[in-house]
């Protein structure tokens, strides 16, 4: 094969620019991986759950009751839209594993009829034998921490009661695909594990013989939702319904759902910015590189090529880079998606999860960086196109500079190797407008990948060091007399206890609504606290109520404006009150009036849902196992055991995820300054070279270039902390949910870290280019013409 | 005999060779050379008899490979790269046939770029006006022509008061005319700072300004002479 002349100055120019051509290749390859990165896990994650939720038939509709008889499940299958009905009994338990210090909970479920909805996918064993008191199945998070499977004994409390379950397997379930045990923040698979067991044993363990707890329903194609709950709800309100939901509220869904709305966020954002400031690179260097072959361009359209044959090659050159930072982006981003799996493998359990390998995404990928490099040619391939053979072959007019901002001069005393700084940037405004751009994208990404860890302490400190003061919670299966309080204040370790009232109830207000949980707290809280918008602890109301901010939004009401509280527990009366005030909050959706005040709505008399406690930390263990065995807990909060995990799990993660970052901003940092100093340097090397004959020191001549780069550096600062500050804000507003929300505090030392990690980067380029400067030949540059 | 404190530069026994893989360039073979302070030398020769390399090697930009080159007190063969950094910038004073003018700096600012860091420099516009340049003060090298960008050149080089001014084919890229203005300028300013003047040339015909004539021939001087009767530029046949 025979390769052309015009080929093989290609791969020559290639070969001789290659850590100009590395650095645009590296800026394209993390578009091309982050593209795939982001598309890849956003394709895998929403595919594998819909063909999850598919092959095991996951519900649509979730309902809670008290206790509802079997019979009603037949009037629950005739609502209109409805497919299928499934009556279950789902109830917590505590975990009484020997050796398990701390207090775990798991969820017993009852099994799926056959044919049923939320089917398992069992991992290991057998299902239980329908007829077995006590077979169970576990779920497969929680069997691996505890190192359990099919033939093991589980020690377990059900209704108060201990009891050994055998295991016969262990399974999944599109239900629980995000495990999320009651009142932790984060899956604890060690605290927290689902159970399965045959009904009758369920209905026997918790008194609910021909009755059930919960209700799922698979809704026909293309039934409205909100009918089907507004239809089971009025069915329920007899049996204890608190309103059901839709999938958009089942947490696991919803946890999914926040996970796919971030890396959707991702790659609306970061690949655009990589092909634009790559593009920009592309640009630049390819216009340098067609001024110095500007002879060579004459030539060749003198001697017969045509001038698309000549721009063709310039193409080619480009598309060569984006073809090298194709490679690199594709290894790179299956390497990601890999991690990525296993990062999402540690919170989301599902039956598979492999990253993507469609060749549609990678192809997608490399034909939209194909076209952000082109695009960069464009405008630098049109000159040569234009470009008269003659006039090539002439000298280039000289450029022309011109005398402005003297004030500026005259500000910063500059010497005149500063005026040959400021008037080589302003003579190509484009490009230093577009490098400083450059850089301020990296300095953006940083700013946009760092401003969350501030945000979570700040999440941390409001919620667990301000408002939920507790060491531990117990809640009780039902409400019990306030006596309760005195029982758990005899407990061993216990220094203080604090009741708290909760009771579901649907708040409304002109036609906007909400179901919660509102809680009734003393007038003086200590340990459970509400706070105002300077974080001060407030009262609780006599009268009224007190919302949290974002309720408070989502029902667009301001204090002093009326709400409808429909009661959704006991005689479910529905009263009207007044906000009385808003609250800070950013775990859930919250409302709490006094304690009293809740209790004479519901008209039981003084009963409480749960006791908050402060503990001894010397007695701890005895405080757990002592409240292990008080009959009426059914669940056990630690938030100290709860912190630490979130915090650990997060550590796992911030590791991999600042790394990622840093490397992204350290390749657009790097690509951009080297690239601009080469140019500055090709551009100025003759007169670099004249000062050192004229007795400028090596450091210097270097400053002169080194000025020019630290200008363009330290301008992009502020501008991508600016550009930077606009993308967090953007994340924080999409992050936050009715599941929690998102403080949008970025912290100082986040723009300290973001512009440090910049400069470093632009300090290794400068060391890169150093030698260059330093060998400049004074022999040489005075013997030839510019 | 002069004055041994009169002498500006004495070279010994000057040689140097450029090696490209095996082959060697004898560039200079030896040179002997001595110059006077005040002293105007024109040094002719061919293409490649070495006449650049030993200006080169007395201006500081390139090493010799054997023998010494003094200048007054110091000997530059045996200065470092920072201390002939040094020599040039407090000592010599350069004008090259491209003039070698920074294209983002007016002529005033070209030459307040060596006033700046010079120890003993006269006013910038002082040096303008030696070449006769003060009106053009305010204009980028772009919008000079040859000849006033090599005067500009020429107002750098002295500017710092220089005790040597080098001149490699000063007027190489200039028509005759421009190039009887570009030495008169040189002659004048040879005059007024009484900085030993070294001009290379191909053109034979200057060699009648200057106090002594030297030729190179192949890496050696070959021909001395001192002209009794100095013509001026405008005298010059060209």
């Amino acid at each position: 094969m025979v390769i052309s002349p015009l080929r093989r100055k290609v791969l020559r120019d290639l070969r001789r620019l290659w850590a100009q051509v590395l650095a645009i290749a590296l800026v394209l390859a993390a578009g091309v991986a982050t593209l795939i990165l982001g598309n890849g896990a956003y394709a895998s994650l929403s595919e594998t759950r819909a063909h999850y939720y598919d092959e095991n038939r996951f519900a649509d509709v979730f309902a809670d009751v008290t206790r509802a008889p079997r019979a009603l499940l037949g009037e629950v299958a005739e609502i209109e839209g409805v497919l299928d009905a499934e009556a279950r009994i789902v109830k917590l338990g505590l975990l009484d594993l020997p050796g398990m210090v701390e207090p775990g909970s798991v969820l017993f479920v009852s099994l799926p009829e056959t044919g049923g909805l939320n089917r398992l996918y069992l991992r290991q064993g057998r299902l239980p034998d329908p007829l077995a008191a006590r077979e169970i199945v576990v779920s497969d998070g929680f069997a691996a921490a505890h190192r359990l499977g099919p033939g093991d004994l589980l020690p377990v409390l059900m209704n108060g009661q201990r009891r050994d379950l055998t295991i016969t397997g262990v399974a999944l379930s599109p239900e629980f695909i995000y495990a999320l045990g009651p009142g932790q923040m984060m899956p604890d698979p060690r605290r927290f594990g689902v159970v399965w067991a045959p009904r009758s044993a369920l209905e026997a363990a918790y008194d609910l013989d021909g009755a059930f707890s919960n209700l799922v329903l698979k809704l026909a194609p293309g039934a409205n939702p909100d009918r089907v709950i507004e239809a089971l709800d009025r069915l329920t309100e007899r049996y204890g319904g608190v309103g059901a939901t839709g999938r958009a509220d089942q947490i696991s869904h919803a946890f999914l759902d926040a996970e796919l709305q971030a890396l959707w966020a991702m790659v609306r954002v970061l690949p655009p910015i990589f092909l634009l400031v790559a593009a920009m690179l592309v640009n630049m260097t390819l216009s340098r590189l067609i001024t110095l072959e500007r002879e060579q361009i004459g030539l060749l359209k003198a001697i017969g090529y045509s001038s698309r044959a000549v721009a063709q090659h310039y193409v080619e050159f480009v598309l060569l880079i984006a073809v090298v930072g194709i490679g690199i982006g594709f290894a790179a981003g299956a390497w990601l998606g890999s991690e990525l799996a296993q990062i999402y493998a540690r919170f989301f359990t599902f039956p598979y999860l492999v990253f993507t390998r469609d060749p549609q995404l990678y192809g997608l990928a490399a034909v939209i960086t194909l076209a952000a490099a082109v695009a960069g040619a464009l405008y630098a391939v049109r000159s040569v196109v234009k470009l008269p053979p003659a006039v090539a072959m002439s000298p280039p007019s000289p450029v022309v500079y011109r005398k402005r901002g003297a004030w500026v001069r005259r500000l910063l005393n500059l010497r005149q190797t500063g005026v040959m700084v400021a008037r080589h940037l302003m003579r190509w405004p484009f490009r230093t407008a577009s490098s400083t751009l450059g850089v301020a994208m990296a300095v953006a990404i940083l700013v946009a990948s760092l401003w969350p860890f501030g945000s979570i302490d700040r999440m941390i400190d409001v919620t667990f060091f301000r408002s939920e003061r507790h060491d531990a919670q117990i809640v009780f299966g039902t409400p019990e007399p306030l006596r309760a309080v005195f029982a758990a204040q005899d407990m061993p370790g216990v220094m203080v206890a604090e009741p708290f009232r909760q009771v579901a109830a649907t708040i409304s207000h002109r036609g906007r609504e909400k179901t919660l949980a509102i809680t009734g707290r003393p007038a003086e809280p200590r340990l459970s606290r509400v706070l105002d918008a300077g974080l001060r602890p407030m009262p609780m109301p006599q009268a009224g109520l007190i919302l949290s901010e974002a309720l408070a939004k989502t029902l667009q009401v301001r204090p002093g404006d009326q709400v409808t509280v429909a009661l959704q527990e006991g005689r479910r009366s529905t009263v009207t009150l007044r906000v009385s005030a808003l609250s800070v909050g950013y775990m859930g959706l919250g409302a709490a009036m006094e304690i009293g005040a809740l209790n004479r709505l519901m008209g039981e008399g003084a009963l409480i849902s749960g006791v908050n406690l402060m503990i001894d930390d010397a007695r701890a263990a005895e405080f757990y196992a002592a409240a292990r065995t008080t009959p009426k807990t059914e669940l056990i909060g630690v938030t100290s055991l709860m912190l630490s995990r979130f915090r650990a799990t997060l550590a796992e993660n911030i590791t991999v995820m600042v790394t990622v970052y840093v490397v992204l901003a350290g390749i657009i940092a790097i690509g951009v300054v080297y690239n601009f100093s080469r140019i500055a340097l090709s551009e100025q090397g003759r007169e670099l070279a004249s000062l050192r004959v004229l007795g400028f020191t090596n450091r210097e001549v270097s400053g002169v270039l080194f000025g020019e780069l630290a200008t363009v550096v330290l301008l992009a600062q502020p501008l991508g902390w600016l550009i930077g500050y606009g993308i967090s804000a953007a994340m924080a507003a999409s992050f936050s949910s009715d599941l929690y929300r998102v403080p949008f505090v970025v912290e100082r030392d986040v723009f300290a870290i973001a512009s440090l990690v910049v400069c470093a980067a632009a300090l290794v380029s400068a060391w890169a280019i150093r030698g260059r400067i330093n060998n400049l030949d004074m022999i040489e540059v005075l013997k030839t013409r510019e | 005999m002069p004055d041994a404190s009169d002498i500006v530069f004495r070279a010994t026994g000057l040689t140097k060779v450029y090696r490209s893989g095996a082959l060697e360039v004898h560039a200079l073979r030896g040179i002997d050379f001595q110059a006077r302070k005040g002293e105007f030398i024109v040094i002719l020769g061919p293409s490649g008899s070495g006449k650049s390399t030993f200006l080169n090697i007395v201006g500081g930009l390139d090493r010799a490979s054997g023998g010494q080159v003094w200048f007054e007190e110091h000997q530059l063969t045996a200065l470092d790269e920072g201390q002939l950094t040094q020599y040039r910038r407090d000592h010599v004073g350069f004008v090259f046939q491209f003039y070698n003018l920074v294209p983002s700096l007016t002529a005033h600012e070209n030459v307040q770029l060596v006033t700046e860091i010079a120890r003993h420099p006269m006013r910038a516009d002082e040096a303008l006006a030696l070449v006769g340049l003060q009106d053009r003060a305010n204009h980028f090298p772009a919008q000079l022509s040859g000849g006033e960008q090599q005067r500009v050149a020429i107002a750098r080089a002295i500017a710092k008061n220089p005790e040597v001014l080098l001149c490699d084919e000063p007027t190489g890229a200039l028509d005759s005319a421009t190039g009887i203005k570009v030495l008169e300028a040189l002659t004048q300013v040879n005059r007024a700072v009484g900085a030993t003047t070294l001009v290379i040339t191909h053109n034979a015909a200057i060699r009648d300004i200057a106090d002594r004539v030297i030729r190179f021939a192949d890496g050696r001087i070959v021909e001395e002479t001192v002209n009794t009767v100095k013509k001026q530029p405008s005298e010059v046949a060209w």
